[in-house]
């Protein structure tokens, strides 16, 4: 399988890949998931994207709900998504490189 | 709760309720908390309703292994011919409407012509008819077929003859 085929986050866009960065350091609910990405990455997520992405990522298994803190889900990644993070984040530093170093050679 | 708090809960609910129900099952309970969260944080709730509504037309859309890529796209095409045809209809209908206006939009205007006696009419070249509405008739060629213009030419020789 290429690292390509690995990144299954590739299709899964932005917000799926902070939800995912995010609850890498321990499960967090719906509104810690909002402030968290605001702080990290500057992006405010709103519910209904958020919710979009936590049904997708919960879908693909890379992802899973805890149980029920009152009305509020944690969630936290599964060792799946945790795989599926680690290929998406070489593959951006791969692109990440590759670009710096060709401004670079450009001299732009 | 006050009235303006009640309004937004109410908005946001609403907002919820155009989700799936599958969906709705899974995170109403949760979605509700976090817009009260949000909203108690100052976020508007008419941007939270907003973020819901366009999610539940994403979730609508998203193909779902129990529903097709194919399905999605074929509702997608009933959806517009059936848009298309209606706004084919309501572009039809409207300038056959027009056309077949034979009265001005205030309702008949009645010649300001004071008729005269039979009697002293009889021997003049243009004999007494009574003034009364003539039927339209198509007018082709010179001028287009809009019904109040119709009747503006029909009224003006009308007059002239009584």
């Amino acid at each position: 399988m290429t690292a390509r085929e690995q990144d299954v986050l590739r299709r899964a866009g932005e917000a799926s890949v902070l939800v995912l960065v995010s609850l890498a350091d321990g499960p967090k609910h719906g509104y810690a998931l909002i402030q968290d990405v605001k702080q990290f990455a500057g992006v405010e997520l709103g519910p209904g994207t958020l919710y979009g992405a936590l049904d997708r990522l919960e879908r693909l298994g890379l992802i899973e709900s805890l149980p029920a803190d009152e009305r509020r889900h944690p969630y936290r990644i599964t060792a799946p998504g945790a795989a599926a993070l680690r290929a998406h984040l070489d593959s951006l530093e791969r692109v990440s490189a590759a670009g710096r170093l060709r401004l670079q050679l450009g001299g732009v | 709760m006050s009235a303006p708090e009640a309004r937004e809960g109410r908005m946001v609910d609403a907002a919820l309720r155009c989700y799936p129900a599958r969906w709705r099952r899974r995170h109403a309970d949760e979605a509700a908390e976090l817009a009260a969260l949000l909203i108690a944080d100052g976020t508007p709730a008419a941007s939270i309703a907003w973020s819901y509504l366009a999610g539940a037309a994403r979730e609508w859309l998203a193909p779902r292994p129990g529903r097709s890529l194919s399905t999605v796209a074929a509702a997608l095409l009933a959806a517009a011919c059936l848009l298309g045809f209606s706004a084919a209809l309501v572009a039809e209908s409207a300038p056959a409407r027009a056309a077949g206006t034979t009265q001005p939009p205030s309702g008949p205007v009645p010649p300001k012509i004071k008729p005269m006696p039979p009697s002293a009419g009889s021997s003049s070249p243009h004999q007494f008819t009574p003034c009364r509405p003539v039927l339209p008739r198509q007018v082709t060629g010179a001028f287009p077929a809009a019904g109040y213009s119709q009747l503006s030419i029909q009224g003006t020789a009308h007059a002239r003859s009584c």
